[in-house]
């Protein structure tokens, strides 16, 4: 369990959160262009590091917006929490 | 089984804490963004939405309660002025402003007063009513029991608790359950 800085609301418990997987993942222009396995790479593959990850969460049990979020997989420590649309702070990468 | 205006609440007192059936409110969902919308919302309540996080603002008519940056709700009594839904649906939705839904046969108001109220809802919640407890007029959505509700400190030690119909005789069940504990 850790605490998530929603960036409406405020810090809440995770509960009241639900995580939408890895941020920043961007569709195809031309999705008809794309091989099979380009697809399924856009569709299905995401990574899993041990370490620092963008991701989205929604806070579905408050005021259900979404953000983003990078968070250290490895100790669940939010380094930064930021709005959709807004680009991610450059010294996680 | 549930009856089609009220779930079967009875009024209940027990270690400072009261908790009854709120009598029948009219409650509004408004959704808006733009300037257009603030102006014909303030002109027909006569009230300034709150843009605050988690706060409300009253007048002698209503109560409006944020939810989310571009998300309200209006609660008031049923006797209260009974056409405002028209007058805002009319204003505001048919223009395509905002969005204007009336909500009051999907929440139930549980009115919940008394002194050992937030140990009550904390023994149940993740949310941290610290400052919350301290301001009243304070709104915010959170969980109670793994329940969604909508929590207003209408005024020092007395909150009005909004959960769904479906969700309402459980939720009054845990409540009277475990103020036994408190």
């Amino acid at each position: 369990m850790f605490l998530i800085n929603c960036p409406f609301c405020g810090e809440r418990d995770q509960s009241e959160f639900s995580s939408g997987g890895e941020a920043h993942i961007v569709r195809p222009k031309q999705p008809t262009e794309l091989s099979d396995d380009e697809w399924a790479e856009y569709l299905f593959m995401r990574k899993n590091i041990k370490g620092i990850q963008f991701e989205r969460w929604n806070h579905a049990h408050g005021c259900r917006k979404w953000f983003n979020v990078v968070r250290d997989t490895s100790n669940d420590k939010i380094l930064s929490v930021y709005k959709m649309g807004e680009k991610p702070p450059v010294n996680y990468k | 089984m549930l009856d089609i205006l009220h779930p079967k609440i009875s009024n209940i007192n027990k270690n400072n804490i009261d908790i009854n059936l709120s009598e029948e409110k009219i409650k509004i969902n408004i959704r808006g963004k733009n300037k257009e919308f603030f102006t014909k919302v303030g002109k027909i309540l006569s009230i300034i939405l709150p843009s605050e996080t988690n706060t409300s603002s009253s007048n002698e008519n209503y109560d409006v309660l944020w939810l989310s940056p571009d998300e309200w709700m209006i609660y008031f009594d049923e006797n209260k002025n009974t056409n405002i839904f028209d007058q805002l649906y009319k204003d505001i939705s048919t223009l395509n402003v905002g969005s204007i839904t009336d909500i009051s046969s999907q929440l139930i108001c549980i009115n919940i007063k008394g002194e050992n109220i937030f140990e009550l809802l904390s023994s149940g919640s993740p949310f941290n009513f610290e400052k919350f407890k301290n301001n009243v007029g304070s709104s915010t959505q959170t969980l109670v029991n793994h329940i969604d509700v909508i929590l207003h400190h209408k005024s020092k030690n007395n909150v009005n608790l909004f959960v769904r119909r479906s969700f309402s005789e459980h939720l009054y069940e845990w409540l009277v359950d475990s103020s036994n504990f408190i």
